[in-house]
């Protein structure tokens, strides 16, 4: 009481002190709004290359040049653009390759990390702590230079050339973090969930798929979108296994591919590029709040 | 004391109890445990724990191509010959300094941005939010190839408009190819950074903020003496992912200069890349058991690098404290 009393003293001041108060309020506002110009102004600068990317996919090949940096295109805008990359150019089938790698990653990681890691956190599992070391060991260690050897497990498989080596080196490589993910969420959940099915003599996949899973919904939308997104933007995983196929190539890799083999192509690279983008824009865009909350939470925990 | 509370009163409650607390395996659980970690356990077996023994062995052969047959035992020598290649130290040091540019700037950028829009009266918050951290979600690759379309044809006039004389072809020159790759790589991972901080800003306690107002500290003060002290555990977390996440840096440079102008911007990753697989315009004969020295040879500074950053943070922390 005595604090807050002095507080509003030492706040409010006397006359004089109002005069300044104004002032300081002129002052406040004035960088407030500098601060909004400027924050308005570096984003503009921020997205414009998104902009300029979509006005490319509308331009001419000869307004591509004239215009130069200005994004909008100077006469009628040019959406035959679109269906010529989705056509000629293969983008379709670049977006459809793209789409079936990164919901078939998103499947499979879901399903297999989110077994593991309830396993991990509620069931007896032989060598468990074993496990947990491995994981944990294999944090640390960089990944991503042992393509080669990667490399030929997959064609000892006979998977070279297909989606599915994609899918399944993605999966793979996703199944340490996201378990662990999932090892948290299902630790972190009172006991007396599963307890009630026990008794009622529920086995473990029933336990596993009727009650805890849908509970884990949270986790399940986080894993979900972090290895959507990884999958989507993904090129190096998909240029390794799709190097001798060019049906088989993703939009970022056909990107590459149609750039280096079509380099006076531009507004069809353009137009590419934001059939690449604009999906996942869009959906960060509804789902911003999801992607946000979940990278939060991984820097977190 | 507890059992006998339990058992005279309700047998029924006692038996389920017990079935309850009874070892799970005893109940075939055991059985399902295993089930439930197998796949993850042969995934994690073959393109993990495998690839690392797997890389050691390639790299002690020539081979030219991974579809081909090794050709020759070599040993160690081509460890040797990397670890003397001024091309991989090119490359290398390239990736050092990405991460010395790149790491300061973008982290001190983010955290400013971040302490304005935690600011209680800040307006607009969800708009810059979206729109510092969209280049994320995007795809590196793709914006790079965009990027590269944009500065090989109109980087003369960009180079221009920020008042550089002569102006010049940022890609293909060699003080400012690596200059540009980077801003695109500060530019495309910055909302991570932002986003990292803006988590971290919820954590500290309104309370202290109250508080602080009282004793009249004005908000550089606040800033200064108690968020950041606050936070700094997090601090560490987020500088520790973004010189490992720097380190790392490959599209930035493969996709958006190729590399040039004459190895100029080259990173590892790339120069990994040149020599595993048959590069259109490479001039480097394609031989993946030198690929594979390199990577490991690399895996190994990189290893050392986040043991010696680990400890030189511990260390810091301890002074501290």
């Amino acid at each position: 009481m005595l604090t807050k009393t002095l507080a509003k003293t030492h706040l409010t001041g006397s006359g004089k002190g109002q005069t300044n108060n104004r002032l300081a309020s002129i002052i406040r506002r004035l960088t407030e709004l500098s601060i909004h110009l400027t924050l308005l102004a570096l984003g503009f600068v921020y997205l414009f290359p998104f902009l300029w990317t979509l006005g490319g996919a509308l331009k001419t090949p000869r307004e591509f040049f004239t215009r130069g940096l200005n994004a909008l295109p100077g006469g009628e805008w040019q959406w035959q653009n679109f269906a010529d990359a989705w056509e000629r150019a293969s983008f379709g089938q670049y977006f459809l390759n793209t789409i079936f790698i990164a919901l078939g990653t998103v499947f499979f990681t879901v399903l297999l990390t989110s077994m593991s890691g309830y396993a991990f956190s509620r069931l007896e599992v032989p060598f468990k702590m074993i496990g947990i070391t491995i994981i944990w060991i294999f944090f640390l260690i960089p990944d991503g230079y042992s393509i080669l050897p990667v490399y030929r497990i997959v064609k000892a498989l006979g998977l070279l050339n297909t989606l599915w080596a994609v899918i399944l080196v993605r999966v793979a490589g996703g199944m340490l973090f996201n378990s662990f993910l999932f090892y948290g969420f299902f630790r972190g959940m009172p006991k007396e969930l599963e307890e009630a099915s026990i008794i009622d003599g529920a086995n473990v996949p029933q336990r596993f798929f009727y009650v805890m899973l849908p509970l884990a919904k949270p986790m399940i939308a986080t894993v979900a979108l972090f290895t959507f997104l990884g999958s989507w933007n993904d090129f190096f995983t998909p240029l390794v296994f799709t190097l001798g196929r060019p049906e088989l190539r993703t939009l970022a890799v056909g990107m590459y591919a149609f750039v280096s083999e079509n380099t006076r192509e531009w507004t069809l690279i353009c137009a590419g590029a934001a059939i690449s983008l604009v999906p996942i824009i869009i959906l960060f865009i509804f789902l911003q709040r999801y992607f946000v909350d979940a990278y939060a939470a991984a820097v977190k925990s | 004391m507890a059992n006998n509370v339990i058992t005279p009163r309700s047998p029924v409650v006692a038996r389920k109890r017990v079935s309850v607390n009874r070892p799970p395996w005893k109940r075939g659980e055991r059985w399902w445990g295993l089930l439930f970690v197998l796949p993850m356990t042969i995934l994690v077996a073959l393109f993990m724990i495998y690839p690392q023994y797997g890389s050691v062995e390639i790299a002690l052969y020539n081979w030219t191509s991974i579809g081909s047959q090794p050709t020759q035992f070599v040993g160690l020598r081509h460890i040797l010959t990397v670890a003397q290649d001024p091309w991989f130290w090119n490359a290398f040091k390239n990736n050092l300094l990405y991460t010395a540019v790149l790491v300061p700037v973008q982290l001190s950028l983010a955290l400013v941005l971040a302490l304005i829009l935690n600011s209680p009266r800040m307006k607009l918050k969800l708009l810059y939010r979206t729109v510092y951290f969209l280049p994320i979600v995007t795809s590196l690759a793709v914006v790079a190839i965009v990027m590269r379309l944009m500065l090989g044809n109109f980087g003369y006039q960009i180079s221009q408009a920020f008042g550089m004389k002569p102006p010049v072809d940022p890609i293909s020159s060699p003080n400012l190819a690596m200059l540009s790759v980077i801003i695109f790589g500060m530019w495309h991972s910055f909302g991570y950074n932002l986003i990292y901080f803006m988590a971290a800003l919820q954590t500290v306690p309104e309370e202290l903020y109250d508080a602080a107002k009282i004793d009249g500290a004005n908000n550089f003060q606040r800033t200064m003496f108690i968020t950041l002290p606050v936070i700094r555990p997090i601090l560490w977390v987020i500088l520790f992912l973004a010189v490992f996440g720097s380190m790392q840096v490959f599209e930035q440079s493969f996709v958006l200069t190729r590399g040039g102008p004459y190895y100029a911007s080259e990173v590892v990753a790339g120069y990994i890349y040149n020599y595993a697989f048959t590069t259109p315009g490479s001039l480097r004969q394609p031989n993946i058991g030198y690929a594979s020295a390199a990577a490991l040879f690399f895996s190994t500074l990189m290893i050392v690098f986040t043991v010696l950053q680990y400890f030189v943070l511990r260390n810091m922390n301890r002074k501290r404290d």
